[in-house]
C-alpha cells in the first residue's frame, strides 16, 4: 500500500509491506525503513513499536484529515491525493489563492472594504470575532475586491470564502473601469 | 457554614468551585447559557439553572437573572468565580441588597479599587510604592500632554476603569501621544462607559509578581506569598509560578508587608491579589489589587497546601481567619499552564469545535482544572480557557520536568490548543534561567512553529488508523467499548 502525505509543511511518500493487524510490517517513510508493530487501544490511543521503540500516539479523524497527537506535539496528516478542502494556507503568509477565509469559526463584526474597492496585500478586509478576541482577517494578495460574501453578524467557518479578491492587471492599474 | 451556593460562572473555574463546596457538603446550584447546556459546570453541580441566550449579556452578565435564580433554588451565597461579574460593584451591592452572600469584597471595596486613579491615590498615602505619574483621570489631550512631559518617555496610557489591556498604550515619543490618547480613550469608552485616562511612566521589560492575600471581616489580614506572572501574549498570563524566580528573601518580605499594607488601607475583605511590578534594578511599584480569585491561584494552594475556595467561603460565612502569618509556610515550586483552544501558529487565534479525543496527565504532582470533556463542543461565545494544568515539585527544574511530562501526555484532539507551544517555552534557555519578564513571548517566540519532530511516528499511526479502519469496516462495524481485551485487540487468531 502506498501513501502521499501531508504533514508539517512536507509531503512524505510511505509505503507498507505487509497487512493485518498486530502483525509485524516494513513501513518506508521517507527514504528510511522502519519496522512497525502496533497495538489499537481504545477508540484513537495506538500503542505503536517502532524500531522496537515504544511510542503512544492518538489519533482523530476529521473531515480536513487525520489529526495526530505525539508527545505533546499536534500534526494534521492529509492525504496528498485528496483535493484540498478549501482550508488553505493561513491567509497574508504567500500570494495565495485571492479569497479570504477565517482561519476558525467566528462572527463578523465589521466589513473594512466594498465591492469593486482596490486593496493592496495585507490591507484589513474583514473583522471577526471569535471567543471574545477580534481579528483582522487581511488581503493575501493585492488586487480589486471582486465580491463580499458576509455581512455584519454572520456566523462562518474556514472554507467560507467571504472576500473574493482579483487580479488586478498592471496596465489597468489607477485606471477606473466603469467610469 | 452556608448550606447551599450558587456559581455564577461556567468552565473550570465553575468546577473547581463545585469540587470544594462537595467537600464542604455545600449544596451547589449550577447556571448556564443555552449554548453550554452541557457543559462540565453543569453535569458537576446538584441543581442547574438555564440564564439565557448565548450572549454573556443574556446569561452570565444578567445580574437579574441570576439573583432571580439564587433565590427561586435558596441559595444564601453566590461566588463569581474569575471574570463575568466577580469584578462588578453593581452586582455586589445587588446581592447585599438582597440578603445573599457575595462570596468576595463588599462592593464599595470592589469600586474603590476598580478606579484606578483612585487606588494609586489610596496606596500611596498608605506608604505603598506606586509607578510614578498621574493621581487624577481627565479626557483633556492638553493635559495629558503637560502630563507626560513631567511623567517622560516612554509612557503608558492607561484607562481610569482599565482592565485586561483594555484602553492601554505604550508612547514612545510625544508625537504620537495624541493619536495614542484619542484611541485609549474611545476604547475606554466602549469597553468600561469611561473614557477617564491618566498616565504611568513605563517600566522597560518588568516583572509582573503578585501577592495573594486573605482579609476575614474581623481585620485579619495575611498574604500567601507571590506568584510571578510575567509570561503574556496579548496582555494574558500564559504561564504562572511560585516562587518566582526573580525575588530574593528580602525582597520578597517587604513586598508581602506592602500587599499587606495594601489590602488594610482599603479595608480588604476576603481573598484578593495584589500586583505589583518589578523593574530590574529590584524596585516594585503597586500596579492593582484584583477583587477576585485569580485564576492561577493554584499554584499557591500547591505550595501552601491552602483551600483558596474554602478560606473564601469561610470569611464570607463571617468565619474568623484561623491563619497566622507564621503558620504559612510555601513548600516547593509550582507552576501553571494555561491550556487554551488557540491556535499558536496562527497568532494565538481562537479555536473553537468539538473535543474528538482527550486523555488527561496523571502522576505525582499533577493537578488538572478541567472544563472539558470528550465530546463537548468548546462553543465560540466564551474565553478560550479549556483547562489548567499545575505542578509542584521541589524546586523550580524538577516543576519544570515534570510540567513538560504532563503536556506531552495530555491530548486534546479535535481542537488546536497552545500545549505544543508551551512545551517549546518550558525547554527554552530562556525559561530555564528565569528570564520571565513581560516581553518574553515576543521577544523570544514569536512566529513560533511547531517543531517537526517524531512526524515519523505521526505517519506510522495513520497507517495503523487506516489499517484499524479497513478492518473495523470488513468485520461490520461496532467497535467493542470500554478498554479492550487482548481476545479482542489481538484480532483473528487461532490455536
Amino acid at each position: 500500500m502506498k501513501y502521499r502525505l501531508d504533514i508539517a509543511g512536507q509531503t512524505v511518500e510511505m509505503e507498507a509491506h505487509g497487512t493485518g493487524k498486530g502483525e509485524a510490517y516494513h513501513v518506508t517513510i521517507g527514504n528510511q525503513v522502519y519496522h512497525i508493530r502496533y497495538l489499537a487501544l481504545e477508540g484513537g490511543c495506538y500503542h505503536l513499536f517502532v524500531n522496537g521503540r515504544a511510542a503512544e500516539a492518538f489519533v482523530a479523524r476529521t473531515e480536513h484529515g487525520k489529526q495526530v497527537f505525539v508527545k505533546g506535539k499536534c500534526f494534521l496528516l492529509r492525504d496528498a491525493h485528496r483535493p484540498l478542502l478549501r482550508r488553505g494556507k493561513r491567509p497574508g503568509l504567500q500570494d495565495g489563492p485571492g479569497e479570504v477565509t477565517p482561519p476558525m469559526p467566528a462572527v463578523v463584526v465589521r466589513i473594512l472594504v466594498q465591492e469593486g474597492d482596490l486593496v493592496e496585500k495585507g490591507q484589513g478586509l474583514v473583522v471577526v470575532t471569535a471567543m471574545k478576541m477580534e481579528t483582522t482577517l487581511v488581503a493575501p494578495r493585492g488586487g480589486k475586491v471582486k465580491k463580499i460574501n458576509a455581512a455584519v453578524n454572520d456566523k462562518v467557518a474556514p472554507g467560507d470564502i467571504l472576500v473574493e479578491i482579483e487580479e488586478e492587471e498592471k496596465e489597468e492599474e489607477g485606471v477606473e473601469e466603469n467610469g | 457554614m452556608f448550606k447551599k451556593i450558587l456559581i455564577a460562572n461556567r468552565g473550570e473555574i465553575a468546577v473547581r468551585i463545585i469540587r470544594t463546596c462537595r467537600e464542604m457538603e455545600i449544596e451547589t446550584v449550577a447556571v448556564y447559557s443555552e449554548a453550554d447546556s452541557a457543559a462540565a459546570h453543569v453535569l458537576e453541580a446538584d441543581e442547574a439553572v438555564l440564564l439565557g441566550g448565548s450572549e454573556s449579556s443574556e446569561s452570565y452578565l444578567n445580574m437579574e437573572r441570576i439573583i432571580e435564580a439564587a433565590k427561586q433554588t435558596g441559595s444564601e451565597a453566590i461566588h463569581p468565580g474569575y471574570g463575568f461579574l466577580a469584578e462588578n460593584p453593581e452586582f455586589a451591592a445587588l446581592c447585599e441588597k438582597n440578603g445573599i452572600s457575595f462570596v468576595g469584597p463588599p462592593a464599595r471595596v470592589i469600586r474603590h479599587l476598580g478606579d484606578k486613579v483612585l487606588a494609586r491615590k489610596t496606596m500611596k498615602e498608605a506608604g505603598v510604592p506606586i509607578i510614578p505619574g498621574m493621581l487624577t483621570g481627565t479626557t483633556d489631550l492638553k493635559v495629558l500632554a503637560q502630563e507626560a512631559d513631567k511623567t517622560g518617555y516612554p509612557v503608558l496610557v492607561k484607562a481610569v476603569a482599565g482592565g485586561g489591556g483594555k484602553g492601554m498604550r505604550v508612547v514612545r515619543d510625544p508625537g504620537s501621544l495624541e493619536q495614542a490618547c484619542i484611541e485609549a480613550r474611545s476604547e475606554a469608552e466602549k469597553a468600561f462607559g469611561n473614557g477617564a485616562l491618566y498616565l504611568e511612566r513605563c517600566l522597560e521589560r518588568p516583572h509582573h509578581v503578585e501577592f495573594q492575600i486573605l482579609s476575614d471581616h474581623h481585620g485579619h489580614v495575611v498574604h500567601l506569598f507571590e506568584r510571578e506572572c510575567s509570561i503574556q501574549r496579548r496582555h494574558q498570563k500564559i504561564i504562572e509560578e511560585t516562587p518566582s524566580p526573580s525575588l530574593t528573601p528580602s525582597l520578597r518580605e517587604a513586598m508581602g508587608k506592602a500587599a499587606i499594607s495594601a489590602a488594610r488601607a482599603s479595608g480588604y475583605v476576603n481573598a484578593g491579589t495584589v500586583e505589583f511590578m518589578l523593574d530590574r534594578k529590584g524596585g516594585f511599584y503597586f500596579l492593582e489589587v484584583n477583587t477576585r480569585l485569580q485564576v492561577e491561584h493554584p499554584i499557591t494552594e500547591m505550595t501552601t497546601g491552602i483551600d483558596l475556595v474554602r478560606k473564601q467561603l469561610e470569611i464570607a460565612a463571617g468565619h474568623p481567619l484561623s491563619l497566622e502569618q507564621e503558620d504559612i509556610i510555601p513548600r516547593g515550586h509550582a507552576i501553571e499552564c494555561r491550556i487554551y483552544a488557540e491556535d499558536p501558529e496562527a497568532g494565538f487565534f481562537p479555536s473553537p469545535g468539538p473535543v474528538l479525543l482527550l486523555r488527561e496527565p496523571s502522576g505525582p504532582g499533577i493537578r488538572n482544572d478541567c472544563g472539558i470533556y470528550r465530546g463537548f463542543e468548546v462553543p465560540v461565545e466564551y474565553d478560550p480557557i479549556l483547562s489548567k494544568l499545575i505542578v509542584a515539585a521541589d524546586d523550580r527544574e524538577a516543576a519544570r520536568r515534570r510540567m513538560i511530562r504532563a503536556l506531552e501526555t495530555y491530548v486534546i484532539l479535535g481542537i488546536k490548543t497552545t500545549i505544543p507551544f508551551l512545551i517549546d517555552l518550558l525547554n527554552s534557555e530562556a525559561f530555564i534561567a528565569g528570564h520571565t519578564d513581560t516581553g518574553f513571548i515576543e521577544r523570544y517566540f514569536s512566529n513560533w512553529t511547531q517543531r517537526a519532530e517524531d512526524v515519523h511516528i505521526a505517519c506510522a499511526a495513520y497507517l495503523a488508523d487506516e489499517l484499524e479502519l479497513t478492518s473495523t469496516t470488513a468485520r461490520s462495524q461496532k467497535a467493542p467499548a470500554g478498554w479492550p481485551t487482548p481476545w479482542q485487540s489481538l484480532g483473528e487468531w487461532r490455536l
